[in-house]
């Protein structure tokens, strides 16, 4: 039996989302015995493809060509379903991203595969896996089973451990050739990319801006503070509709699912289409000058005060700290 | 234009979820037209004042279901299906988009519309599998939506921005609810609604045998439904800004140790 994980990478480098499902892969491996092997898909992304050797892939399959270089789900498809066709897995594992959620239906149903996606746990059953996923706004959790001859998952970012990468350990790299079908659909252009220095699905610490954010002077405090901090903004879908943010910053159920070490929530109230995208963060602070903000029942670290007045001060503290480290 | 829109009721999430024995407890919810599939519902009657269509509505579920296509026509939706069975309860991606394969089949259209999750399973699969089996173009998380030169100009909500695709017709779109806020309906529109055609469709009239779709629901099951864990709060910090700040360093430094 074979466990295949599709890694997903920007700009040719392979992103850290991709890891927690290796490692996961691995993990399972052990239990059902399967053998491991990862897939690269894009474009100038062979040179990366040794790095999911280190985390345990026995062989990693790529599909290098210029057709990939900018996501459309055609193309996509044919080249995860070739890989597919090739390996044989019994089960598919697969980080989240936008690219990923789009082209997965077509995946599954060109397969005949059993599609799940938004796992957050997985076991091996013997004869197939038993899952956890979240669901209505992530306020439930459900239990789901399958026992297909062929099962593909997308899993939850931040549910899984990530292990240390072993340089020693080398993977056989197979380039698979793919003959890509004509397109029906045109790609135009991308409008408003994405302004984050950092990314925001890979970052270490992230500051939410919440409506209490207000305006651009209330944001560019949120800025600086990311800047000193290293971190990565983010925000509430409010911020978004009032136009002080693009959507590819938003957090939450219809946006971006994040699972830093560090969030810091600025006027930020808490609303569950929001905490749907946050609540894996690992310590979550929150600034907010209403006490009675849902966002405290979550919140390690609630602090009752005005952003206004707190930001500054914390950005000189960061700025102190760095400069004695 | 001719738009299908492919509709779903759900729970309504913003209520407090009860689980009991591992069961989803339905009893007190209020059941209401799928927030996406609403946006859909928007855009379409939006394109049909901008460039004439006539909107069509499709729906699989109980006869609760049926309220939420008079929410849709209400709105301002030309027509509705009502696709009920009892084989066809709790279906999920795969199997619902089987069964909206066969309803498709012979059916003239220029474009689909879908939310791009149902509210309640946050899967996200059935628009996509439906366009496979249509052998349909599709483009997933659509925020923005336009007609032009006899193609449909998406805006799709992608990983490093707003992606500009030009699909053909007929295609299937999904959407996000990003794209629009869904009209109240009037009072008019409310009246009108109850005078407006809504067909009943059997799994016979679609041709499909219960077992077909059985197949379909048979590649995954949902065994049973929980609570996420609980995450409690912390501790709650008050004064003024600068023991606000100096508290959150000492205690994300040397306790959480995160700087």
């Amino acid at each position: 039996m074979k466990i295949l994980v599709f890694a997903d990478q920007k700009k040719g480098k392979v992103k850290k989302s991709s890891f927690e499902v290796l490692s996961e892969a691995v993990k399972l491996s052990t239990e059902s015995g399967a053998e491991v092997h990862a897939a690269l898909l894009g474009s100038g992304v062979k040179e990366q493809a040794g790095v999911l050797g280190h985390y345990g892939a026995k062989t990693v399959h790529v599909v290098d060509r210029p057709e990939l270089a900018t996501y459309i789900n055609t193309p996509f498809v044919t080249a995860a379903k070739a890989v597919i066709d090739a390996v044989k897995p019994r089960l598919v594992l697969f980080p989240t991203s936008e690219g990923i959620k789009d082209y997965i239906p077509a995946l599954v149903q060109k397969l005949d595969g059993a599609g799940i996606t938004d796992c957050c746990k997985i076991r091996w059953t013997g004869n197939g896996v038993e899952i956890e996923r979240p669901l209505m706004a992530a306020k439930a959790r459900s239990t789901m089973e399958s026992s297909h001859s062929l099962i593909l998952l997308t899993c939850r970012a931040g549910s899984f451990e990530t292990k240390e990468p072993n340089p020693s350990l080398k993977a056989e790299i197979v380039e698979h050739s793919v003959s890509f079908p004509d397109l029906k659909q045109i790609f135009k252009e991308v409008l408003a990319a994405n302004t984050g220095k950092i990314s925001l699905d890979e970052a270490d610490v992230v500051i939410a801006a919440g409506r209490g954010v207000r305006d651009a002077e209330g944001l560019k405090l949120l800025e600086e503070l990311a800047d000193v901090m290293g971190a990565a903004l983010g925000s509430t879908r409010a911020v978004v509709e009032s136009g002080l943010v693009p959507a590819t910053l938003q957090i939450g159920q219809t946006g971006k699912v994040i699972n830093p070490t560090l969030y810091i929530g600025c006027g930020v109230s808490g609303a569950v289409q929001h905490t749907a995208g946050m609540g894996n963060s690992k310590v979550i602070v929150a600034i907010n000058k209403d006490s009675e903000a849902p966002i405290f029942n979550i919140a390690d670290y609630g602090l009752v005060g005005d952003l206004f007045k707190v930001v500054p001060l914390l950005i000189e503290a960061v700025k102190e700290l760095k400069k004695n480290a | 234009m001719k738009i299908y829109v492919c509709c779903k009721q759900v729970p309504d999430v913003a209520m407090t979820i009860q689980i009991k024995d591992g069961k989803f407890i339905s009893e007190g919810m209020n059941y209401v037209l799928n927030a996406y599939d609403a946006s859909c519902v928007e855009e379409a009657l939006v394109l049909k004042e901008k460039y004439g269509a006539e909107v069509t509505l499709v729906l699989i579920g109980d006869e609760a279901g049926k309220e939420a296509l008079r929410k849709g026509l209400a709105m301002g939706a030309d027509n509705a299906f009502h696709i009920s069975d009892p084989a066809l309860n709790n279906l999920g991606s795969q199997a619902a988009a089987k069964v909206l394969q066969a309803f498709f089949k012979g059916r003239d259209f220029d474009f689909i519309l879908t939310g791009k999750q149902a509210q309640d399973s946050d899967m996200g699969l059935a628009g996509g599998i439906l366009s496979g089996l249509l052998n349909l173009p599709y483009v997933t998380n659509a925020v923005g939506l336009d007609v032009q030169d006899k193609m449909i100009v998406v805006k799709r909500q992608g990983d490093e921005g707003v992606e500009v695709l030009h699909m053909p017709m007929p295609s299937l779109i999904t959407c996000s609810n990003d794209m629009n806020d869904p009209r109240i309906p009037s009072l008019k529109g409310i009246m009108a609604s109850k005078k407006k055609p809504m067909e009943q469709v059997s799994l016979t009239d679609l041709g499909l045998s219960a077992d077909e779709v059985l197949k379909e629901s048979q590649k995954s099951s949902l065994k049973s439904f929980g609570l996420p864990p609980a995450r409690k709060a912390g501790a709650k910090i008050e004064g003024d800004a600068q023991t606000l700040v100096a508290t959150l360093m000492e205690k994300l430094t040397k306790e959480a140790k995160v700087l």
